[in-house]
């Protein structure tokens, strides 16, 4: 048999395209065998824009009797609240592996992949394609659609590329999120992402403008879980309204801070793992 | 460090901490209170190398670390303390490279993607190994015609049965034609025939010059495979050395069974010409045994002695086996330090 190729040490940008390449790999692999059951498909992307229409509707029932919120009006939090919706489709089509992360560790799965020679964070990410995010994405696009052209903001190129990039972002600070919340499995160890998901229902706070939470409640939002620049921060920055509407220029950045974040709990954890006796 | 071994383990200990609880929901809510902890020594200070190119069987009884020095070995846990070094590297430290050269089996789990069908499991392994594609192709031809996989790639992993599953774990870890192997358990629930076919593929693997380390509680698996024994019982490595020693030591007793035209009335006229062997009564009335040490009685006098009390109608002698010192190691009595 031939041996295996010997891969010379590669630099970091070979480094990053190959991981990228084998990130795509996966998620392919399990886009095929998702899609094989068509009648989940339909029924996920329905139910996700159902989930998600109905915190329209609660919103648009709340601005029926209130005209304003702090400074806000219907379109611009329908603009927040696309923003939330669409990075969130995209975390969860990209990155939905994250959510396995205390079924695989506290079951003994992570052993396989600690034996493959490919990143193990990006094995779990890359192991669920969450084909409910399509849903979400195209609710979020629709949405955003409709509120863009209700909203004060002057659509240039350069504001449509900021755009993109802020909805790129966003949707990483929601990925880095989940990896740190959901890598809590290795110290808690029950195979169900209870914690995660707590940290995520806190984060769909964020949906609304955090002006109108107290001191604490926005500091963690925007500090501790950072879930505001997936959605408020950014929303900020493309209106440019609010008091310090510069923040959501850094999305971006808090979305690597987030990533890293997410790899540094992750990496930590990984020390803990303690496999299963059978 | 320089490393001269293949696979070099020093002091090597494993410990798991374990919830100290009360049974029932009272013993649970007060756990949440009174945190207690009780320590499980896995694997406990296990010195080992192992040459490039040896085939190794590791064998104890259940629960005795087995699978966690293996774990350990391929990086999967990290060391309570102590070294491992695989070719010069910590696997838990170096995983990505080390994952490179060496194949895995735990026989009591998968390492398929569950949801995958077969082929689509070993093409992302191709990818993640960077193997091109004329050697993958002619590595999974090679495992096709051993492992009977070309029926196994369209299958989703999770519908397979055993045997097929352990088909295709063992084709999924040897993809990328590791030098070393690890096999923890790899013919477990296997009917014979599969049983044989991955015995003459691990034998070739070893004949082919890969270092393969083998566990399991099916020793006919050892006996065909492997030259070196290593025995751990508690964590401790109570015997490390060759096969045929280790029975020729430690298993020199043989049985012969005779089946005689009449039952003599008693075994004593035997046993009196005998007194350095075993004269038992066998299954069934016309039968004796006599187990007797080879070195001290030949097998001429035990025939002698038993034609001289009764008419031998045919006899059948029993070959010491290494399952005689397994099961003795087994039984606890040959404890550690004992052997070595
Ligand atoms: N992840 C774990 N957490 C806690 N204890 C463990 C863990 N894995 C193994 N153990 C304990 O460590 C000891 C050794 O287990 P191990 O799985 O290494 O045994 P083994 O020799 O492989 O046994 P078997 O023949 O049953 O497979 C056992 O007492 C087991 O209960
Ligand atoms: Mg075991």
């Amino acid at each position: 048999m031939a041996s295996a190729q010997a891969v010379a040490a590669p630099g970091v940008l070979a480094r990053v395209r190959r991981n990228a390449w084998l990130y795509r790999r996966c998620l392919g692999a399990h886009l095929r065998s998702t899609l094989e059951y068509e009648a989940d498909f339909w029924i996920m992307s329905v139910s996700a824009v159902i989930a998600q229409g109905v915190g329209i509707v609660f919103l648009w029932a709340i601005f029926g009797s209130i005209p304003e919120i702090n400074g806000w009006t219907f379109w611009d939090v329908a603009m927040i609240y696309a923003l939330v919706v669409l990075s969130e489709g995209l975390s969860v089509l990209f990155a939905q592996g994250a959510w396995s992360m205390a079924f695989t560790v506290n079951l003994g799965g992570f052993d396989a992949l600690l034996l493959r020679p490919f990143s193990p964070v990006l094995q779990v990410l890359s192991s669920e394609i969450g084909m409910n995010g399509l849903g979400n994405v195209a609710l979020g696009g629709a949405l955003l659609g409709v509120s863009v052209a209700h909203v004060d903001v002057a659509w240039t190129p350069a504001t449509i590329a900021l755009f993109v990039v802020l909805v790129v972002s966003a949707a990483l600070v929601k990925v880095g999120l989940n990896t740190a919340t959901n890598a809590a499995a290795f110290w808690i160890k029950t195979p169900w992402s209870m914690f995660a998901f707590s940290m995520h229902t806190f984060g769909e706070l964020a949906r609304f403008p955090i002006t109108i939470y107290g001191i604490g409640v926005r500091l963690a939002l925007s500090v501790v879980l950072p879930y505001a620049f997936m959605s408020y921060f950014p929303a900020q920055a493309v209106l440019s309204t609010g008091t310090a509407h510069w923040l959501g220029f850094l999305t971006p950045l808090v979305a690597v801070w987030c990533l890293v974040l997410g790899a540094l709990v992750f990496r930590r954890g990984m020390l803990r793992y303690e496999s299963a006796g059978n | 460090m320089r490393c001269v071994s293949l696979i070099e383990v020093a002091q090597l200990r494993k410990v798991f901490r374990r919830a100290d609880k009360k049974p029932g929901l009272a013993g649970s809510v007060r756990h949440l209170v009174e945190r207690r902890f009780v320590d499980k020594v896995a694997v406990d200070d296990i010195d080992l190398r192992v040459e490039a190119g040896e085939a190794v069987a590791y064998v104890g009884p259940n629960g005795a670390g087995k699978s966690t020095t293996v774990k350990m070995l391929t990086g999967v846990l990290v060391p309570t303390s102590g070294t491992v070094h695989v070719e010069g590297r910590v696997p838990h430290k170096d995983r990505i490279a080390n994952a490179r050269r060496v194949g895995v089996v735990f026989g009591q789990r998968t390492q398929l993607w569950w949801d995958l069908p077969v082929r689509d499991s070993l093409e992302l392994l191709r990818d993640m190994h960077g193997l091109s594609d004329a050697d993958y192709r002619r590595n999974l031809e090679r495992l096709d015609a051993t492992l009977g996989l070309a029926e196994l790639l369209p299958v989703t992993a999770r519908k397979l049965s055993l045997g097929q599953r352990m088909r295709a774990d063992l084709a999924a870890a040897l993809v990328h034609t590791p030098p070393i192997v690890f096999l923890d358990e790899p013919t477990i629930g296997l009917d014979i025939a599969v049983k044989d076919r991955v015995r003459a593929f691990v034998r070739e693997l070893v004949a082919e010059g890969t270092t393969v380390m083998l566990t399991t509680h099916d020793l006919g698996d050892i006996e065909d495979i492997c030259r070196r024994l290593v025995i751990i019982d508690q964590g401790r490595i109570v015997y490390d050395g060759d096969i045929g020693t280790v029975v020729e030591t430690y298993a020199r007793e043989r049985t012969m069974h005779f089946s005689v035209a009449e039952a003599p009335a008693s075994l004593a006229g035997i046993a009196a010409r005998l007194p350095d062997a075993a004269v038992a009564e066998g299954p069934s009335d016309a039968q004796l045994d006599v187990t007797f040490d080879p070195a001290v009685v030949s097998s001429a006098r035990v025939l002698a002695a038993v034609q001289a009390e009764a008419d031998v109608v045919d006899l059948r002698i029993d070959e010491p086996a290494i399952e005689d010192v397994v099961r003795r190691v087994y039984a606890g009595e040959l404890g550690a330090g004992g052997m070595q």
